[in-house]
């Protein structure tokens, strides 16, 4: 029922030997990740999960008073980072399906200090976000966990205002998984199996509607990809990438 | 839940609006209460603060 549920109904497991789920929160992991170290410094503990796969916010290019929405907003780093882009105007709004993260993310909305910033209990390929609404969509290494991902671009191209763009991060596949990986069962929710080839994104992408729709491979992510796993090169078959793309400013 | 994001929620399942039902709130939020589609009839909770705007199918039953 849950398939798309990577970091579950468990804590955050940080004994285990890495994976988007695994929590890795040091600023070295992070600032492999893309934050730069103010970034880090300037949400308070407890936020930072490191369970992305990049930064949104580098490339995301908020202004104050946006609206934005994050799919899959974990402990809230990306958004009270969001945050700091889109104030004083502007609101925040994260959505994830696990309550264990919804609950530890509005815990940290008062440290935080953050009131621009709601969490809600939903699922990204039913979003509880009314039409065309939203400024900005941005999601951290959280979609190739979803099991519906057409759905998921589908849902986020109707709570774009007409000409609002997503700006995401997430792994993509590079080469056909080893049987091994296909075969195991850890492998989906350690964000690896359920990453797609950026031909299948853009196709999906385009098929909800976007235009612009641009993915970036950054090939420097193999580096932290290949520490996700103790006994695989993970980064010979995947990469973190940036995917952006525009609802068109009028509907056709 | 603050009660100023409410025209930007909607039912995840038709996307309708919500109607907000209060059961307890304090200076800033509402911390208890309900959002009860006007289209559908289905009843989303707010505990915590937190509403659960997951699809029916996929809420926990019980209390975490």
């Amino acid at each position: 029922m849950d398939g798309q549920d990577c970091c579950g109904d468990v804590d955050i497991d940080v004994t285990d030997d890495g994976g988007c789920c695994d929590g890795n929160a040091d600023a070295t992991g992070s600032e492999r990740l893309g934050y730069d170290a103010d970034d880090v410094a300037s949400v308070a503990d407890g936020a930072d999960l490191g369970l992305g796969c990049g930064n949104p916010k580098a490339f995301a290019d908020m202004t104050p008073g946006e609206t934005v929405l994050d799919l899959g907003s974990g402990a809230g780093f990306d958004c009270f980072l969001a945050a700091q882009e889109v104030s004083p105007d502007g609101d925040v709004i994260g959505v994830d399906m696990t309550p264990e993260m919804v609950s530890k993310a509005r815990e940290n909305v008062t440290e935080n200090d953050a009131d621009n910033v709601e969490f809600r209990l939903g699922e990204i390929s039913h979003l509880p976000v009314a039409d065309a609404t939203v400024d900005v969509v941005i999601s951290n290494c959280v979609v190739n966990l979803a099991p519906e991902k057409q759905r998921v671009f589908d849902d986020a191209y109707r709570v774009l205002k007409p000409g609002g763009r997503v700006a995401i991060s997430d792994v993509v596949q590079t080469a056909p998984f080893p049987d091994d990986v296909k075969m195991d069962p850890d492998s989906l929710t350690n964000c690896v199996a359920g990453a797609s080839t950026v031909d299948a994104l853009k196709a999906m992408l385009d098929s909800a509607g976007f235009e612009a729709i641009e993915i970036e491979p950054e090939d420097e992510s193999t580096e932290f990809i290949n520490d996700w796993d103790a006994d695989r090169d993970l980064g010979d078959y995947l990469v973190s990438a940036t995917i952006e793309a525009q609802r068109p400013p009028r509907d056709v | 839940m603050k009660e100023d994001l409410m025209d930007i929620i909607c039912c995840p399942l038709d996307k309708h609006d919500l109607d907000l039902e209060v059961d307890e709130r304090d200076d800033e939020e509402v911390l208890a209460g309900s959002l009860v589609c006007t289209e559908c009839g289905e009843s989303y909770p707010i505990e915590d603060g937190i509403p659960n705007l997951l699809p029916p199918d996929m809420r926990e039953d019980a209390p975490a």
